[in-house]
C-alpha cells in the first residue's frame, strides 16, 4: 500500500512541477488527507517525497538527497508526538464515557424529593459549570414542614461530586428531632470534619419552613445569605446567620434565626455561582439579583428560578464559571 | 552467528557513539533510511535516559534472526535507581514530565518489540527489537 | 490567568505578597508555594492580598488548608490587604472569626477611597 501512495504522490508532484498550477496544489491538498487516513508518519512522507524526487530528477546534487535524510531525522519526534497525541485523544474519549456514567450515577444517588407542603411553592435550578455538579440540594420533608439544605462544595468537578454523597448520607441519617437548622449543621460539620481532606470545605445553608405557623428558620455554615422578599413592603432583606464553613473546626457552633413568612413572600437561597456572576464588565451586584427576582415576584416559584437562571446565564453567554444553584420557597396566596 | 557489540554510556558523547553504532548496524542489516532514523532515535532516547538518570550503563546492539526474520535488538541496561511505577512510565503524556523512563512510549512506538524489567534500587533493563519487513 | 507569589521577608515572619487572581487555575501555584513552609514549627506567616482583586472558593480552600496546618504546628497566619469583596468572602464563610485578617487600609473606613 505505501508503494501505491508513493506512486500517486509522485504523479501529483510531477504534474505540479510542470504546471505550477493552483489546481494541482488543490489535488495535492486532497491527497494529503490520505497520508493521515493511512496513518503515514511525517518521516515516511519525507521519505516518499525523496523517493519520488530520485525517480523524477536523479540529476540533483547529493546535498539535496542528504538534506532529505536530515529532514527525516528531524521529523521522527514530530511523528512520535503526533501518535502520542492521537493516543491521548482516544484516552480522553474513554474518560468522557466514564464521566457520562459517573454523572448518571451522581444524579441517581443524589436524587431528592421536592417537598409538598400546603401553601408552600418551591422552585429550583441547579446547573453545573462543568459536567459534574459541586452544588447540592437536599430536601427533608416532614409532616406539614419542609427543610432544604443548599450546599456548595469548594472546588468543582469530580472531587466535589464525590464529597456530595457524604453529605447526602449524613442528611439521610438525621433523626426527625434533629432537624432544627443549627443541629443539622453541627452534625453535618462533624461528619465532614472527620472525613474530608484539609483543603476541601463545604458551605451550607439550611432552612426549614414550618407550615403550622408559617415560620422559616435557618442557619448558615459559611454560606451566602439568603434573600427574603417581603411582599407587603416590596423590599428584600438578607437572611444571614453566623457560622463557619463545614469541615474546618469540629466544635463549630451555628446561630439559628427565624423569620415569619407572609402571603406572597419568598425566600431565595443561592450558591455563589449566582451571587458571583461575572460578566465582561465585572461582577454583578446583589441589587441586580433582587431586581430580577422582583420582576417576576408574582410568578410561581419554579418560573422565578428559571427566569433568574436564564437572565444571569445569558449575561455570561451560558458559559457558567461556577455551579449555579437557586432554591425558592414562596408562600402561596391561593390557599388561604 | 549473532553479531553483538556494545557501548558503555558514561558521558554525553557516548550517546553519540551508541547512535553511530546503531545506525551502522541498522544500515548493514538492510534497514531503509527512515527505519535507520527510527532505530537511532530509539537508541538515543534509551542512552540519554541512562546518562541523565542512572549515571552510567550500557547499550548493546545485536543482530537477531527469528523464524526467517532478520532484525536488530537493542539492550539498554543500568544499575541505576530503577523505575518506581512502570505502568505510569509507559503511559502517554508522561513523556513531557521528564524523569527516569520519560520517552518510553516513544521508544516502544519506534520499535516492533519492547520489554522493560526494572527493580527499584537495582536498575533497569530495556530490550527493544525492530524487524526488517 | 496569572498569579505571582513573592516571598519578601524571611526573618521571623514569612511575608508573602500575592499578586493576581486566585481561581481554580492559579490556586495550585499558591498552594505549592505555601506548602513549602507550612510545616515549619511556630511559623509566623503574613499574606498580603492587597493586589488580589479576585479570589474564588478554590483560593479560599488554599488559605483554610494553610491556616489549619500552620495552626496545628503552633504557628500564626495573618491575612492583610483584603478588598471589599474578599473581605466579604471571609466574613460570610465565618473564617474572619478564626483567621487574623485585616482590610485594605484605604477601605478601613466604610470603603471610602
Amino acid at each position: 500500500m505505501p508503494q501505491e501512495v508513493g506512486r500517486q504522490y509522485k504523479e501529483i508532484m510531477k504534474k505540479y512541477l510542470e504546471s505550477h498550477s493552483e489546481e494541482d496544489l488543490y489535488v495535492g491538498q486532497q491527497f494529503s488527507r490520505r497520508f493521515i487516513e493511512k496513518e503515514i508518519a511525517p518521516e515516511d512522507v519525507i521519505s516518499i517525497h525523496k523517493t519520488a524526487m530520485i525517480e523524477l530528477h536523479p540529476e540533483l546534487r547529493n546535498e539535496v538527497w542528504d538534506s532529505f535524510d536530515f529532514l527525516i531525522e528531524m521529523m521522527i519526534h514530530y511523528g512520535l508526538t503526533l501518535r502520542e497525541h492521537q493516543s491521548l485523544i482516544r484516552k480522553q474519549e474513554a474518560i468522557q464515557i466514564e464521566m457520562d456514567v459517573a454523572t448518571k450515577v451522581q444524579d441517581t444517588i443524589l436524587k431528592t424529593k421536592m417537598p409538598i407542603v400546603d401553601g408552600l411553592d418551591v422552585g429550583l435550578v441547579s446547573q453545573p459549570a462543568r459536567q459534574m455538579n459541586g452544588d447540592y440540594i437536599y430536601f427533608l420533608n416532614g409532616q406539614n414542614e419542609s427543610s432544604v439544605a443548599v450546599a456548595d462544595v469548594i472546588g468543582k468537578g469530580i472531587p466535589a461530586a464525590l464529597c456530595m454523597s457524604m453529605i447526602k448520607y449524613g442528611m439521610d441519617g438525621l433523626e426527625n428531632d434533629n432537624s432544627n437548622p443549627r443541629n443539622v449543621l453541627e452534625i453535618i460539620n462533624r461528619i465532614v470534619e472527620k472525613s474530608v481532606d484539609d483543603s476541601m470545605f463545604i458551605s451550607m445553608f439550611y432552612g426549614k419552613y414550618d407550615g403550622e405557623n408559617a415560620t422559616f428558620s435557618y442557619a448558615s455554615a459559611g454560606h451566602e445569605p439568603a434573600l427574603h422578599f417581603n411582599a407587603k413592603t416590596g423590599t428584600f432583606s438578607e437572611l444571614d446567620a453566623k457560622g463557619l464553613l463545614l469541615g474546618v473546626k469540629t466544635d463549630a457552633v451555628y446561630e439559628e434565626r427565624s423569620v415569619m413568612m407572609q402571603d406572597g413572600d419568598f425566600i431565595a437561597m443561592m450558591t455563589d455561582g449566582v451571587t458571583e456572576t461575572r460578566t465582561e464588565e465585572g461582577f454583578i451586584e446583589m441589587e441586580m439579583i433582587q431586581e430580577i427576582l422582583a420582576e417576576v415576584q408574582d410568578e410561581p416559584a419554579q418560573q422565578m428560578a428559571d427566569h433568574i437562571y436564564h437572565k444571569l446565564a445569558g449575561l455570561q453567554n451560558y458559559r457558567l464559571s461556577d455551579d449555579f444553584t437557586i432554591v425558592i420557597f414562596k408562600k402561596g396566596t391561593e390557599k388561604v | 552467528m549473532n553479531y553483538r557489540s556494545s557501548v558503555d554510556i558514561i558521558t554525553e558523547w557516548d550517546i553519540v557513539a551508541a547512535r553511530q553504532l546503531g545506525r551502522n548496524e541498522a544500515k548493514k542489516a538492510g534497514f531503509g533510511t527512515v527505519d535507520q532514523a527510527r532505530i537511532t532515535t530509539a537508541i538515543s532516547e534509551l542512552a540519554r535516559n541512562i546518562y541523565l538518570y542512572a549515571g552510567k550503563g550500557r547499550i548493546e546492539i545485536e543482530r537477531v534472526t527469528d523464524d526467517g526474520m532478520f532484525g536488530i535488538k537493542i539492550v539498554a541496561s543500568d544499575d541505576g535507581p530503577g523505575i518506581q511505577d512502570l505502568r505510569k512510565v509507559m503511559e502517554d503524556g508522561y513523556t513531557t514530565s521528564g524523569g527516569l523512563g520519560a520517552g518510553m512510549p516513544g521508544v516502544k512506538r519506534l520499535m516492533d518489540e519492547f520489554k522493560v524489567i526494572s527493580e527499584p534500587g537495582k536498575g533497569t533493563t530495556i530490550t527493544a527489537t525492530k524487524w526488517l519487513h | 490567568m496569572n498569579l505571582q507569589v513573592e516571598l519578601l521577608e524571611e526573618n521571623s515572619v514569612q511575608y508573602y505578597k500575592v499578586v493576581g487572581e486566585i481561581d481554580a487555575f492559579t490556586a495550585p501555584v499558591l498552594k505549592e508555594r505555601l506548602a513549602a513552609v507550612e510545616n515549619i514549627q511556630e511559623l509566623k506567616a503574613e499574606l498580603d492580598l492587597s493586589e488580589v482583586d479576585y479570589m474564588d472558593s478554590t483560593g479560599l480552600g488554599v488559605f483554610v488548608g494553610f491556616y489549619k496546618t500552620v495552626t496545628s504546628n503552633g504557628g500564626h497566619v495573618k491575612i492583610t490587604g483584603l478588598n471589599k469583596r474578599l473581605h466579604r468572602l471571609f466574613e460570610i464563610t465565618g473564617l474572619s472569626e478564626i483567621i487574623d485578617i485585616e482590610k485594605k487600609e484605604s477601605e478601613d473606613n466604610n470603603g471610602t477611597i
